[in-house]
């Protein structure tokens, strides 16, 4: 792909940058969690937003736009089981069986496409022959805008859990493929040549050297797949599934129930913003020995 | 290794993968439906696939479409092509125009005081998290399925994007140009007008590539759930018949206008930025 170098570099431009970690010196566990509480002029901006919601429901109609109010109740009232929605014939109707169901398949995408393309990514770094026959299929599909594949997918695979896995996962694979394969190459080469001359071996330094030195930009490149993969997954079951939050909104579109796809989306936005908090911490934790993870969010 | 060796293997792993995929035409010769191969070959690619693509063109231009009785033809097939593909790249790039506009504006409007942009911390990172194409029936709703509906969500997904960079890129000049303006007697507008805009636009430069990643795939979420027309319309109308080959076709054809937008945005925004001094760029990259 022509743009990787700053898609990359423009990917920190997008996330939510913590400059209160990086400030601590020593990052601990306590530092770590401190890093969880949220500021006030968050906070009261958090609350404005919502005040803002509210004041916008007096001017736009109720059928446009519904009040903050009731769409808290209802992610109340759908939050196991939806009546409204167990006509329709879904195996799960509560927003948070749907939400389970859409997160397992993230999880499971995030994982499996992570591990592949990073080491895919790393193997390519250090492998010239590999990297020659790697980079012009990976990164045709980098250039793929990903959504095409979904109803390829649909046709080879069915409704059912694995054509939206799969997508998502190819997604992950990309992101990560060029992520480790970009950290093996920033990596400084002293650290081989010196390892090796104190007799380390290829294992030697993959545990040692390789795996660590690169996880700080695994790990940050892991946490930007997983803030695409949620809406990847929720449209890949938009486009046809039989369960899942995707698979509410659908349903709800079809009958023009603005509140529940509000409620729906909401649950969303939430989990994956949580998500996105527990990626973040972890990969601050896990790499709390790094200058690079210190300074910047990559 | 030599990187001419790596460039030939590299050209050889394509030319070979388009041969497998001949190759595998001929030897998979399953049909998904009849007529329609589960793997067409490019023979049938750029032959019958292409001649389908006349099933649609809605008419006109003194060409009949085959909804009118007509019987399917080349002029028919490349006028469809070129219509819908016009219709894809209308709202990406009128979507991609209004969204950078309005979000670099929205972004330099709140970075404006101290107040404002922290206030907006927390709750930007909210909007940022909610799954962008989750909301394609939300926008549906509100805008319709036709032209506005489709940029007015485009815009939203790049505006969303171009808030966060603006807001990243104003908080990275560094404070010594400001307050050496201040110092001499600029007025805040004047500082923004000569300091901050121009400071800004390198920074923005990853948020400008990477918002076409986003213009890609919203439109193409827009598409596929409700439109009338376009290369997404075409793609998701085909699967519903299972016409694979229609699929490839299309898929294609988007895979080629992405590669050249890339190109293209990455030339002009390179050349752009060209004047920048290459010691203010790492700053980013950590």
């Amino acid at each position: 792909m022509a743009s990787d170098t700053s898609m990359i570099d423009g990917t920190t431009a997008v996330l939510p940058s913590r400059p209160r970690a990086a400030d601590q010196r020593g990052v601990t566990v306590w530092a770590t969690l401190r890093s969880f509480r949220i500021d006030i002029f968050g906070a009261i901006g958090l609350v404005l937003l919502v005040v803002f919601w509210w004041g916008l429901t007096f001017v736009v109609p109720r059928s446009s736009l519904p009040s903050p109010l009731n769409v808290f109740r209802r992610i109340a009232d759908d939050f196991v089981v939806a009546d409204m929605l167990s006509y329709y014939g879904l195996p799960e109707t509560g927003l948070m069986g749907s939400m389970a169901y859409t997160a397992a398949n993230v999880l499971i995408a995030v994982v499996v496409g992570g591990l592949i393309g990073t080491v895919l990514g790393l193997f390519a770094a250090r492998v010239p022959v590999a990297r020659a026959i790697s980079d012009p299929i990976l990164n045709t599909v980098g250039t793929i805008p990903i959504l095409v594949m979904a109803p390829f997918f649909l046709i080879w695979f069915g409704t059912g859990r694995w054509s939206a896995v799969l997508l998502v996962t190819v997604y992950v694979l990309v992101i990560l493929y060029l992520f480790a394969q970009r950290a093996a190459e920033n990596l400084d080469p002293v650290y081989e040549s010196s390892a090796r001359t104190f007799g380390a071996g290829t294992g030697d330094i993959l545990r040692d050297i390789l795996i660590p030195g690169t996880l700080p930009q695994v790990l940050g490149g892991i946490r930007i797949a997983l803030a695409g993969a949620w809406g990847l997954e929720a449209i890949a079951e938009l486009l046809g599934a039989q369960q899942g939050i995707g698979k509410i909104i659908e349903v709800l579109a079809g009958s023009l129930d603005i509140e529940g796809i509000f409620a729906a989306l909401l649950v969303l936005g939430i989990v994956a913003v949580i998500a996105d908090w527990i990626a973040g911490a972890l990969v601050r934790y896990v790499t709390r020995w790094s200058v690079s993870a210190r300074v910047g969010t990559t | 290794m030599t990187r001419t060796a790596e460039r030939w293997i590299s050209l050889a792993v394509f030319v070979g993968l388009i041969l497998f995929w001949q190759l595998l035409s001929r030897i998979y010769t399953a049909e998904i439906i009849p007529g329609v191969p589960l793997v067409p070959g490019w023979d049938v690619l750029v032959s019958r696939t292409f001649l389908s693509m006349a099933d649609y063109w809605g008419g006109g231009l003194g060409v009949a479409s085959v909804g009118e009785g007509a019987e399917r033809s080349y002029a028919a097939a490349a006028l469809s092509v070129v219509t819908h593909s016009w219709d894809t790249l209308l709202r990406l790039y009128v979507g991609l125009a209004i969204g950078a506009i309005g979000g670099t504006a929205l972004g330099l409007a709140i970075s404006w005081s101290v107040w404002s942009r922290r206030l907006i911390g927390l709750p930007m990172q909210l909007i940022q998290g909610l799954p962008l194409l989750a909301m394609v029936p939300l926008f549906q709703l509100w805008f319709g399925t036709y032209f506005i509906g489709k940029i007015a969500f485009i815009g939203y997904g790049v505006g969303v994007l171009f808030v966060a960079g603006t807001l990243n890129a104003v908080r990275n000049v560094p404070q010594i140009y400001i307050d050496n303006a201040l110092t001499l007697g600029a007025s805040k507008l004047e500082v923004y007008r000569t300091i901050i805009i121009p400071a800004i636009f390198p920074e923005l430069r990853a948020t400008i590539l990477l918002s076409l990643g986003v213009a890609w795939a919203t439109v193409i979420g827009a598409e596929y759930l409700g439109a009338q027309s376009g290369l997404g319309y075409i793609l998701v109308y085909s699967q519903q018949y299972g016409y694979v080959d229609r699929m490839f076709f299309v898929a294609l054809l988007f895979i080629v206008y992405a590669s050249i937008s890339y190109a293209v945005f990455n030339r002009v925004s390179a050349r752009l930025t060209r004047w920048v001094p290459r010691a203010s760029a790492p700053a980013r990259v950590a």
